[in-house]
């Protein structure tokens, strides 16, 4: 195990192809070898957990960088789903149905749009966050000086962020989610001018709670995902300042990329090939 | 000229001297723009080595998001044209949603966050072993050199990157809709080619050159601002991906609306 840690991808001179299998593998035992490691993060380092929880939900940066990420997924999920709401309203208007744009905030909202967008905002904030933090911490060699110190860095840097990222996503989702569903409202009630009895009714006849559910459930494993991809490129970081950025970069190429497979491979699981409406009949 | 941030005491001042001081430097480039251009001493090079990079960095993750997401589009259309008994709407809401919308904003998100955040941390390393200072001394301005090839770059990547999101996003959708949903491929084209214009996809590059100018100035502006050893290159990236994030759906949002303000929607069903 030490020595993998040590130099970083071990297998890097070994041939592209190796070395992809190399880093796949690495990443992967490092993802397994994280979730192994929560109960034990929980038990012993509960007080960073709670830690990680206050810095992931309100953030410790300026406030340019989004007043923490509460502000941040409430922000873009808002300006996503007025554009769901705008566009929505404009491409069911050309068949004469925009009396149903209501129903589009609660079906496209629910099922796609918020979980997507928040996982993105938790990626671009938490994600390249954990990344930084991590990658500073391995070329300053701070990881290495934690385990000389016998404290098994892995679970007291990787599983109580992964535990906090847990705790924390439930409450920021609905605060997005919420967000969405405001923003529909505001701009298919207030912007385009529709009244907003007909907008309930159609919202509150297709919204269910398991959609809800699901859609919870959607954004819970995304930011598992994300929270993993984002510490490993970060805990095995490499090559100096620039390396660290270059890592946050590739981690997020990674998990947006895993977001959206995982977007469609969930949404079939959840509501098949052919989803229906509920409360329309077929 | 550089880029000090002046100390400030609270978050809110600190928000408001960084935006001005954005604006300040996306002013200060495109000006350096006009005289580069005018005097002919673009870096030829550096905007070609910089548009490879881009390309090559950013291609496939595009690709491998747009094909889920045109799946996505077509499930969700699909049950819900048929629902509505609207079948052949399908390739309407493809044109609407993927040239219009999907695909400016796809090629935004891996610009700003895979090509972005490389341009940011390159240049924050730099910064902070102060070779940017140097080369200022030198007689070398930093924005003539590093920003504005950067940008040109990102203006002519997605612009490619567009249009290769949105014929991939398509096919995806209508390969999807008509094998495994069995929809009928005739109405989807026939819906396709009544809905779209060449408004829609004059507009959808527009946006898309207009994210990557807004991506390019936030990583280079947060990459030559950058300060606090190793982990400020890190914070900094953080920073840049962020506010590139935001500031890139709500450009969306505005030119959508102008657009739709100023060319009403056409087509009959």
């Amino acid at each position: 195990m030490a020595a993998g840690i040590l130099g970083g991808f071990p297998a890097r001179a070994a041939g592209p192809v190796v070395g992809a299998f190399a880093a796949l593998g690495l990443h992967s035992t490092f993802y397994a070898r994280v979730l192994l490691h929560v109960p034990t993060a929980l038990r012993r380092y509960w007080r960073h957990v709670i830690r990680h929880v206050g810095e992931i939900s309100f953030g410790s940066a300026s406030l340019l960088a989004g007043g923490g990420t509460i502000g941040v997924v409430f922000a873009m999920s808002a300006v996503a789903s007025t554009q769901i709401g705008l566009e929505g309203y404009r491409g069911l208007d050309l068949i004469g149905l925009s009396p149903m744009t209501g129903l589009m905030s609660a079906l496209i909202n629910t099922r796609e749009i918020a979980p997507v967008v928040a996982s993105i905002a938790l990626a671009a904030k938490v994600g390249t966050g954990f990344t930084a933090q991590l990658g500073a911490m391995r070329i300053s060699d701070e990881i290495d000086a934690l385990e000389t110190m016998a404290v098994p860095s892995l679970p007291f840097l990787v599983s109580t962020r992964m535990a906090a990222a847990f705790l924390s996503v439930i409450p920021l989702y609905l605060v997005g989610l919420f967000a969405s569903y405001a923003a529909t409202n505001l701009a298919v009630v207030n912007v385009k001018g529709q009244s907003s009895g007909t907008y309930d009714y159609y919202f509150h006849l297709v919204l269910t709670p398991t959609d809800v559910l699901y859609s919870l459930l959607k954004a819970v494993i995304f930011a598992m995902i994300i929270t993993l991809v984002h510490c490993g490129y970060g805990y095995y970081a490499g090559g100096g300042p620039e390396g660290v950025g270059k890592a946050a970069g590739r981690a997020l190429r990674t998990s947006i990329v895993a977001v959206t497979v995982l977007d469609v491979v969930l949404t079939l699981a959840f509501w098949g090939p052919r989803p229906t409406l509920p409360g329309l009949g077929t | 000229m550089s880029f000090e941030a002046p100390p400030s005491r609270t978050a809110l001042g600190d928000a408001f001297t960084q935006a001005g001081m954005l604006l300040n430097f996306s002013v200060r480039t495109f000006s350096t723009l006009g005289t580069v251009l005018a005097r002919r001493r673009l870096a030829w090079r550096e905007v070609l080595e910089q548009a490879w990079f881009l390309a090559s960095v950013t291609t496939v993750p595009s690709l491998l998001v747009t094909i889920p997401l045109g799946v996505v589009v077509a499930l969700n259309v699909g049950s819900m044209a048929g629902q509505l008994g609207a079948e052949g709407y399908g390739g309407a809401v493809v044109a609407f949603v993927i040239v219009a919308q999907a695909s400016p904003l796809i090629c935004a998100l891996m610009i700003s966050g895979v090509g972005g955040s490389a341009m940011c941390a390159d240049l924050g390393a730099r910064k902070i072993r102060e070779e940017v200072d140097a080369m200022e001394v030198m007689g070398i301005p930093a924005v003539e050199r590093f920003v504005v090839p950067r940008v040109l770059a990102a203006i002519l990547v997605t612009a490619l990157l567009a249009c290769l999101v949105m014929a991939v996003g398509i096919t995806a959708s209508f390969a999807f809709q008509v094998t495994v949903l069995g929809d009928s491929p005739g109405s989807f084209l026939a819906s396709l080619t009544q809905f779209s214009r060449l408004e829609d996809f004059v507009v959808a590059e527009l946006k898309a050159v207009s994210f990557g100018i807004v991506a390019a100035l936030v990583a280079c502006f947060k990459g030559l601002t950058a300060k606090g050893g190793p982990s400020g290159v890190g914070d900094a990236v953080n920073e840049a991906v962020v506010l590139a994030f935001i500031l890139v759906f709500v450009a969306n949002t505005v030119l959508t609306e102008l657009y739709s303000a100023i060319v009403p929607a056409r087509g009959a069903y």
